[in-house]
């Protein structure tokens, strides 16, 4: 871990190499490098022994059925559990009639990653995040870099028991200025990444969520009180691609997508082409249309190259000529920044001013090896750039709140609304468009 | 009908009913033989109104006579011992998967099915009691042994950390699991004992849905009332070939609101369901589990939009038969 850490704060020529050559490595073997539930190292240091057994706490939004079943109201699925079964993700468990999440500070993986690893390209640039995760996944996509966490219960994957204060002590330790929940997906560990967004919040440490988007729109609200910038993976834009390829739907991801732009949060989208599958030109041109319709062109699209994992080793990885098709098309149809992912070096990687086209940020893979932005704006053209530039811009962002509600019953936790409600701190052009 | 997904499925099917219906392609050959000569596959209701009092455990006598008597109807043997000959060898390594995640299979007829093996000289040894959890397994009752000695009981996840799991994922059909180590290593038959019960998705969880226990990911295949993944499971490898005998315990069912333990309805049955047919062993206790909602006057399983559809999946995949008119039902 601390190896890893210098890699990344203090790199040298032959760390660049050494990582990009893992990062190869894996690519090649379909995994990604510090995803996997050994990569604990850092946070067994600062909690001790390995976890035994299942970290319980009274997980938020989910109503009660009759006959001690309950009714999950965290995501879409609204999986409806009875007495002693887990729903979908597997790490929620009805106990009793009262509804548990078995992962609150379960860490089964930890890493100090670059930003860009997440990846998102407009917030923060060059910095670092504490990146977490625990076991579970509310979708099942064949082709999961990392289903060795993500596809697993609790009990069956490493881990370590480690509270919101001491994620956020650890990152201050570190100076580093970012949390990130990531690699499994972190809706299902809702209520510790809640807690300890909020406990970071306070102590001058963002929060990013790195997502499937598969989150009903009251714990996303609540969430993103806490919350500084989210990426959501955009699996594809048909419920075929949804059901059959992640056993999940399309029109929930959208809702989230929506919501997000409601909230005013910084976010990102990742698309991961799969040759055949989602990488028609016609449906990539429907998604920029939408994203450029429904979210704003300045929400940044990155078209990422696929490798053959988990249950989808049948498909070649996917030729460069195909990000490259996705992201002409995407930037014809007006999107402002488009990337290309997981091809180290390529053009695609860099971030140009949607004005003039000038040069800004140059990269080599994860790193930063240039940023010409000054307070957000193009050194050449004066045009002001979408995204969050600095810590300070990052914990001044505050959720625009919708129309007060008639409450549910939903076992919703107690976090108060935030009283402020400014518009928060992204920069750019206004994203609503309707 | 749900076709096959794989060119080996599709052979596997075709086997399966050239060779008899539900006949396991590595029982002893005089089964095989015996049950191909037969119309319709026998399932036997052993049922004695004494164990429907008091604890099971102190009916172990009692079970291993229903379970023995059960077993030479179904054999058609004239001694217990020839009735369990006729299924295993003293070869053979058994797997006896129970149920324990809610109302559990009672320790007590496990032993009897442990008395029958062994009558049949399968050694202790080679006699292996699991599901998923050590946990489970002790709140249940029963008592672990992972020793060399006697007879074995431990969960998949005897130790933490998934690791008796099989380190890569196998599709069958629709899903994509880890499958335990027990079932791909240690042996070559298998015995379901599921509980006479029922489930709040699945309609019933009875002898096919006993094998969500024996993957690492269960909670990933309940939609659509677990259908086809339940018969995803129960067609694998590592599972279909193997599957010799199943024992439903109905010594203590329940009728509604499972799998958890539930006082309200609990059902003293007092039987045993006993068959090597695995689909029409679910379908008459399926059926009984429905004729006592009915009695009790709860809506059908499918008024209540979960009928074990799966069970038909079963049969259509040629899994065995589940038309009760195509069954013989016995009764001891």
């Amino acid at each position: 871990m601390d190896n890893l850490e210098n890699v990344f704060c203090h790199p040298t020529r032959r760390d660049v190499l050494r990582w990009g050559l893992a990062c190869g490595a894996a690519g090649a073997l379909g995994r990604a490098p510090a995803a996997t539930a050994q990569d604990t190292a850092g946070v067994t240091e600062l909690a001790g022994p390995k976890l035994k057994g299942l970290a319980r706490h009274e997980a938020l939004f989910w109503d009660r059925l009759p006959d001690n079943r309950v009714k999950c109201r965290l995501c879409p699925r609204e999986c409806e559990v009875a007495d002693v079964e887990r729903g979908y993700c597997g790490v929620r468990e009805n106990q009793g009639g009262r509804y548990q999440t078995l992962v609150y500070g379960a860490l089964c993986s930890a890493n100090v990653d670059p930003i860009e690893k997440k990846p998102l390209f407009h917030y923060q640039p060059g910095t670092n995040a504490f990146s977490i995760a625990t076991a579970g996944c509310n979708i099942e996509c064949k082709f999961c870099q990392n289903w060795q966490i993500s596809q697993f219960r609790p009990e069956q994957v490493e881990s370590v028991l480690v509270t919101p204060e001491q994620l956020v002590a650890a990152c201050r330790s570190r100076g580093v200025p970012t949390l990130a929940y990531t690699y499994s997906e972190p809706v299902v560990f809702y209520e510790y990444m809640h807690d300890a967004a909020e406990a970071g919040r306070r102590q001058g440490i963002g929060s990013v969520m790195i997502s499937n988007g598969y989150i009903q729109e009251k714990p996303l609200r609540q969430l993103c009180r806490h919350l500084t910038g989210v990426k959501i993976d955009f699996k594809g834009f048909s419920e075929t691609f949804y059901a059959e390829q992640c056993h999940g739907e399309l029109k929930p991801v959208m809702a989230t997508l929506e919501t997000l732009r409601d909230i005013g949060i910084w976010f990102e989208l990742v698309i991961l082409v799969i040759p055949t599958l989602n990488d028609s030109p016609d449906e990539i041109r429907q998604m920029a249309r939408w994203v450029v319709k429904h979210l704003g062109p300045d929400v940044p699209m990155h078209f990422t190259r696929f490798h053959p994992t988990y249950r989808m080793t049948n498909l070649p990885a996917t030729p460069v000529a195909t990000l490259d098709q996705c992201r002409t098309i995407a930037m014809n149809e007006g999107v402002h920044y488009v990337y290309a992912g997981n091809v180290p070096l390529h053009p695609g990687e860099n971030t140009y001013c949607h004005g003039c086209r000038e040069e800004l940020i140059r990269r080599v893979g994860f790193r930063v090896a240039s940023n010409r932005i000054r307070d957000g704006k193009c050194p050449k053209c004066g045009a002001r750039i979408p995204g969050v530039w600095s810590q300070e811009q990052a914990l001044a962002f505050r959720p625009q709140e919708p129309p007060a509600t008639q409450s549910a019953p939903t076992h919703s936790g107690s976090a108060s609304p935030q009283a402020n409600r400014s518009p928060g701190g992204v920069s750019g052009s206004a994203r609503a468009v309707s | 009908m749900l076709q096959p997904s794989t060119r080996r499925e599709f052979l596997g099917q075709v086997g399966a009913v050239l060779a008899g219906i539900g006949v396991p392609a590595s029982a002893p050959a005089e089964v095989a033989a015996s049950r191909a000569a037969r119309s319709k596959p026998r399932v036997i209701v052993a049922r004695d109104e004494a164990l429907a009092r008091g604890a099971v455990a102190e009916h172990g006598e009692l079970l291993r006579k229903l379970l023995n008597a059960a077993m030479q109807k179904l054999t058609g043997s004239a001694d217990a011992s020839a009735a369990w000959r006729r299924l295993f060898t003293p070869d053979d390594r058994v797997g006896i998967k129970v149920n324990t995640l809610g109302l559990s299979t009672q320790p007590a007829v496990v032993d009897a099915i442990v008395a029958g093996l062994r009558s049949a000289g399968v050694p202790a040894e080679n006699i292996i009691i699991w599901d998923r959890f050590d946990v489970e397994l002790n709140r249940a009752g029963f008592r672990l042994n992972r020793s060399a000695a006697g007879v074995k009981c431990h969960g998949t996840d005897a130790e933490h950390y998934g690791s008796g799991y099989l380190p890569d994922v196998e599709t069958s059909g629709r899903i994509g699991s880890c499958f335990s180590r027990i079932l791909a290593e240690d042996v070559n038959a298998l015995i379901s004992v599921p509980v006479l019960k029922d489930h709040n998705l699945a309609g019933v969880s009875l002898g096919l849905k006993n094998w969500f226990g024996a993957i690492h990911n269960p909670n990933k295949y309940h939609d659509r009332n677990c259908d086809p993944y339940i018969v995803d499971v129960a067609s694998h490898r590592y599972i279909r070939p193997r599957w010799r005998l199943t024992v439903c315990d109905g010594s203590r069912a329940q009728y509604n609101a499972g799998p958890q333990q539930h006082p309200a309805y609990a059902w003293p049955y007092g039987g045993l369901l006993v068959g090597t047919d695995v689909v029409a062993v679910d379908a008459v206790a399926a059926d009984l589990l429905e004729a006592e909602r009915k009695a009790r006057g709860l809506p059908s399983l499918r008024a209540e939009r979960r009928p074990p559809v799966h069970i038909a999946t079963a049969a259509a995949r040629g899994l065995g038969e589940a038309d009760p008119a195509k069954i013989e039902r016995l009764e001891v």
